[in-house]
């Protein structure tokens, strides 16, 4: 029991913090959201509302379709990003001269805050000055203008996550193939097993609960995108990369909107949270299946 | 023999080939980022091309000398590292107490504090924004605008992640070396500062790193819930974005500047990134 | 291993120490940016330099921190580097001024207001919000104030010298809210060595049948548009017909179209009735009406005469495209007319800039005569105080520093504004305006021509409900008509939405 005490008081310091800043906005943002308050309405201050946030949400095609757009790109963005991350850490399992230097390159978008990858990205798209649309156009002839086309700017939005992101899927693909026990390979090689059977069967199993806590972090990340985003195209052309965190920030902060946009962000936590749980779990019995 | 050397040297000019394209688009972004920091307003708009003609030194001599900006940089040290060793200390305090006492609801506990970082960030403004400015103050101190505001508001996003990547790393390390101590007379606080910590330097490490990067880095609630004082450099990016004219070309030259401490960062520490993450990650 | 871990430790341990003498230098670092010599405009005050002491001093003043905050513009960060210095040099109040983005500008603003927390004793009142606050309260009479305290009152400043800018910032009784400090004319600028060349003008009369001058009509314009991009395509030149500020996701697209193009067409206040809150035309609004949607069928067209950056174009990026020389003519903010025609470190057209107003279709130009209409969009905005400010008789001291004849020529040289009658007169002005086409000249004598946001307490709920189908129009997701009949609708739910227009 008296060292159950002093558990409690090493985890304290943590969850005195986390409640404070954490907990307490949160609740803050769950009473709001029974609200209508908009510093623009007719009726100033806070008009109590009940559910009825809740209710317009499930009829606002501008909230549905930002949270479709925001499950494809995340979706794609990161099975990229896993698959060339897998890749990638591979050819860097073993040592070859320039391995080090290659992965210190290679890493540097990393360190980047996400504004300034949405700076450099947009002097890199910016149609007059940028190279890619001038060397598209004087290469191939392609009329690139993400603030027209829909198409290309989205698909330039998630080239910009995977070129962010990549970096971080291989490290940590990396350091799990690092810490993989070689023997059972190279038993099975003796085995005369296929270099796809060992991959199928050995790689992929054992490589689990890394890819499973790498999907997780880079989906949570990738579902509430804002910053890079917003630098990069501000959610245009129209409303082809306004995902859903651009979307609360629109409702939010310009319009004002509090009741509706805590409502908004709440639903979309409780989403989020729910895909993630499921990870989760499939992350656990990965790892007790292990054991 | 011959046949197998030539595989081998098929492979390694596949090998360097795939690397040397991987980080020329790695890198040539940020080169054209360099290239523009280097133009003069006028010379904006000329064909794109990789090699720099001039340099126009104003981009950076103008923010670097301009004492608003370096007070910009030094917050964003003092916020990201004093972040960053808070986290640190936390998340070994926690991750041991997690690891080491079978706590009633310690795994919702663990749980619960990742769902911190999944919600959309832009409702979370005007809450902070409330209790920094009407609920944390003291008389005439109030939370808003202060390092120690940042500092703690960052813990949320960070401390999630420490306490994820400490805790595989922490059930590694075998409880009887405990038990060894204890026998040898030790109490927790000596197991745990002179055993447990230098056993798990390298969680701590990338802990640290990781931390320190994202609190550098964060954008949108440095800029809400600061405004004078304790403005941090990314706040200070978005501000040549004005009516007359973005300035991309001192933009620039910002954005580099604020990669450069991040970068010396990485190549420092770059190898205990692997090491640290391999132990959090696959511990069995 | 062990070293490795040993070594790592003394790295984290410098790291910690670092950390701490970084923390403790806070206290030691540069807290006040240091104040440039205020030179110059050194006789600043006429009543003696000791007023601005003693008001502040009788007020309890000295030495307070008074903080504001404002979009990061040439006059505001004129203010910030130069006013502000010279007001603490004078009186010994301190002032912060922040300077930020123009929509982080509002969003922080506002929740200061809102949350009556008093963070800003100044805050930057961009002429169209003005309503908003008005509505919310958010504001300090002014006028009030300084009748209530005539020892606080300055002998220099009278809201009487200021232009009629000023009366966006009244209430209904004429009380005084703000102190304009920056205005502007939306205005149409052209390039003069093209215009001027006699070469183009012979093929120019060769292919329209008139004469190559300034468009007056919206035809006329769509013609010059027309022939400079062939122009620039057939001579290989980076040079398009004109600027279209018609960035696909953000505002300035929104207010170009609802407060440039529009009213030359005739349809004044974005379509809204004001008499009963509505926009369709079925409700009696105009957002949608036909000549709207020939006013938005024109703006969207000129986009293939307009360079490519136009739909990835802010109010910044059009300055930045026409100083490049990208384009032969264009919508232009006034404040921008200044750096474009004279500073040749920034543009590369100096000396070749004419100013004039902008094309409109018939009648228009009689409406904005008799005061029924507009033909351009008069900008800017002024410093207000927040009720929730904490020191408000020291910032009312700061706004009638700002608000001083004195300080206001070189202000207007520095930032291309002007509030003030007298300020036209000022030889530095009339030097520049010289340089600039007559900018600052036909400000003055057709400024009345030109006005402001309308009066709209919803404005920014509104434009954030009518922006997406004008994105969407321009990058034509939609048709100009679809969109603002989507448009439209949109607006009169949410404008019953926030209570109005039931």
């Amino acid at each position: 029991m008296r060292s159950n005490r002093m558990g409690w008081g090493l985890l304290a310091p943590t969850i005195i913090i986390l409640f404070i800043v954490g907990v307490l906005p949160f609740f803050y943002v769950i009473y709001v959201g029974f609200f209508n308050w908009n510093a623009f309405s007719n009726q100033l201050g806070m008009q109590w509302t009940g559910v009825n946030n809740y209710r317009r949400l499930v009829f606002d095609d501008a909230f549905l379709d930002s949270l479709g757009r925001t499950a494809l790109f995340a979706f794609t963005s990161v099975t990229i990003e896993l698959i060339l991350g897998f890749l990638l850490a591979q050819t860097l399992v073993k040592s070859f001269p320039g391995r080090t230097v290659f992965r210190t390159l290679f890493t540097l978008p990393l360190v980047m805050a996400p504004i300034a990858v949405g700076a450099t990205w947009r002097l890199l798209t910016i149609p007059g000055f940028g190279p890619i649309p001038y060397f598209l156009d004087k290469w191939f002839g392609v009329d690139y203008r993400i603030a027209t086309y829909a198409g290309q700017a989205f698909i330039t939005v998630i080239l910009m996550d995977i070129w962010h992101w990549t970096p971080f899927v291989t490290l940590t693909l990396l350091a799990g193939l690092t810490a993989m026990p070689k023997e059972p390979q190279e038993q099975a090689q003796v085995d005369g097993a296929s270099r796809w059977q060992i991959f199928r069967h050995l790689t992929i199993p054992m490589m689990m609960p890394i890819l499973l806590t790498t999907v997780f972090i880079r989906l949570m990340d990738a579902l509430r995108v804002v910053d890079e985003v917003f630098m990069l195209t501000s959610g245009g052309p129209g409303a082809a990369t306004q995902f859903i965190g651009i979307h609360i920030y629109r409702v939010v902060v310009p319009k004002t909107d509090y009741g509706y946009g805590s409502a908004m962000s709440l639903l979309v936590l409780y989403f989020t949270i729910v895909l993630c749980w499921l990870l989760f779990i499939a992350l656990t019995q990965s790892g007790k299946q292990k054991e | 023999m011959k046949t197998l050397s030539m595989r081998k040297v098929l492979r390694y000019i596949g090998l360097y080939t795939l690397w040397i394209v991987m980080v020329l688009l790695t890198i040539l972004p940020i080169y054209w980022m360099f290239v523009v920091s280097a133009r003069s307003r006028v010379e904006l708009f000329d064909t794109p091309t990789v090699i720099i003609k001039s340099f126009f030194a104003p981009n950076y001599v103008k923010p670097l000398t301009n004492p608003v900006f370096q007070r910009y940089l030094i917050n964003s040290l003092i916020i990201a590292t004093s972040n960053a060793v808070l986290v640190v200390i936390l998340s070994l305090l926690a991750t041991y107490a997690l690891s080491r006492w079978k706590l009633p609801g310690s795994d919702s506990i663990f749980f619960w504090t990742i769902t911190q970082r999944m919600a959309p960030p832009a409702a979370f403004v005007l809450p902070l924004f409330l209790l920094f400015t009407s609920v944390f103050r003291i008389g005439n101190w109030q939370m808003f605008d202060t390092h120690i505001g940042l500092i703690l508001l960052y813990c949320v996003f960070n401390l999630p992640f420490a306490v994820w990547l400490m805790k595989g790393i922490m059930d590694g390390v075998p409880l009887e070396l405990d038990e060894a101590a204890f026998v040898d007379g030790a109490n927790r606080w000596t197991v745990l500062m002179r055993i447990i910590a230098p056993l798990v330097a390298p969680g701590m490490a990338i802990t640290f790193i990781l931390s320190w990067i994202f609190a550098w880095n964060e954008y949108l609630f440095a800029a809400n819930l600061t405004s004078v004082t304790a403005r941090t450099i990314t706040t200070g990016l978005a501000e040549f974005v004005s009516v007359t004219g973005t300035n991309w070309g001192e933009m620039a030259a910002v954005s580099m500047v604020s990669i450069l401490p991040a970068l010396v960062f990485l190549v420092f520490v770059q190898r205990y990134i692997v090491t640290g993450l391999t132990f959090g990650a696959v511990k069995e | 291993m062990r070293l490795t871990s040993r070594r790592l430790y003394s790295v984290l341990s410098v790291l910690m120490i670092t950390a701490m003498l970084l923390s403790a230098c806070t206290t030691v670092a540069p807290a006040a940016p240091a104040a440039p010599a205020a030179a110059g405009s050194e006789a600043a005050a006429p009543a003696g330099d000791n007023w601005w002491a003693t008001a502040a001093e009788a007020a309890g003043c000295k030495d307070v921190t008074i903080r504001g905050i404002s979009e990061s513009t040439p006059a505001s960060n004129y203010a910030a580097e130069v006013l502000a210095p010279e007001f603490t040099a004078l009186s010994g109040i301190k002032v912060e001024l922040e300077p930020t983005s123009w929509d982080q500008m509002y969003s922080k603003a506002i929740n200061d207001m809102q949350a009556n927390t008093g963070i800003y004793d100044f805050v930057y009142i961009e002429q169209d919000i003005i309503y908003s606050y008005l509505a919310n309260s958010y504001l300090t009479n002014l006028t009030q104030m300084l009748a209530d305290n005539p020892d606080l009152a300055s002998p220099d400043f009278d809201f009487s010298k200021f232009t009629s800018f000023i009366d966006n910032f009244k209430d209904a009784d004429g009380n005084v809210f703000g102190v304009p400090m920056e205005a502007f004319i939306k205005v149409y600028l052209y390039r003069t060595d093209l215009f001027d060349d006699p070469a183009i003008q012979e093929a120019f009369k060769a292919q329209y049948g008139y004469d190559l001058a300034p468009a007056t009509t919206h035809q006329q314009y769509q013609d010059i548009a027309d022939f400079f991009t062939q122009y620039g395509k057939d001579n290989g030149m980076d040079l398009w017909g004109t600027t279209v500020q018609g960035n696909t996701g953000h505002s300035s697209s929104f207010y170009e179209f609802v407060e440039t193009i529009a009213p030359t067409f005739g349809v004044y206040n974005w379509g809204i009735n004001e008499d009963n809150w509505k926009a369709e035309v079925s409700q009696g609004g105009e957002m949608n009406s036909d000549t709207a949607k020939e006013a938005l069928a024109f703006w969207v067209g000129l986009l293939k005469d307009a360079p490519p950056e136009a739909t990835a174009s802010t109010w910044d990026e059009v300055a930045a495209s026409f100083a490049a020389g990208r384009a032969a003519q264009g919508w232009v903010y006034g404040e921008n007319a200044a750096w474009i025609a004279t500073n040749p470190d920034k543009s590369k057209v100096v000396g070749n800039v004419g100013v004039a107003l902008p094309p409109v279709a018939e009648g228009v130009m009689d409406d904005a005569k008799s005061g029924k209409g507009y033909i351009g969009y008069y900008d800017g905005g002024a410093f207000g105080m927040p009720v929730s400010s904490k020191n408000p008789k020291c910032s009312l001291l700061w706004l009638q520093y700002i608000g001083q004849e004195s300080v206001q020529a070189d202000w207007a040289v520095a930032g291309s504004r002007i509030v003030m009658n007298s300020t036209y007169d000022d030889p530095k002005v009339q030097e520049v305006n010289a340089k600039t086409g007559n900018y600052y000249m036909l400000m003055k004598e057709e400024g009345p021509l030109f006005r402001g946001a309308p009066p709209f307490p919803f404005h920014a709920a509104i434009r954030a409900v009518v922006e997406p189908y004008i994105w969407k129009a321009l990058t034509g997701e939609l048709s100009p008509s679809d969109a603002l009949d989507q448009a439209a609708a949109a607006a009169d739910a949410e404008l019953v939405n926030l209570g109005y227009g039931k």
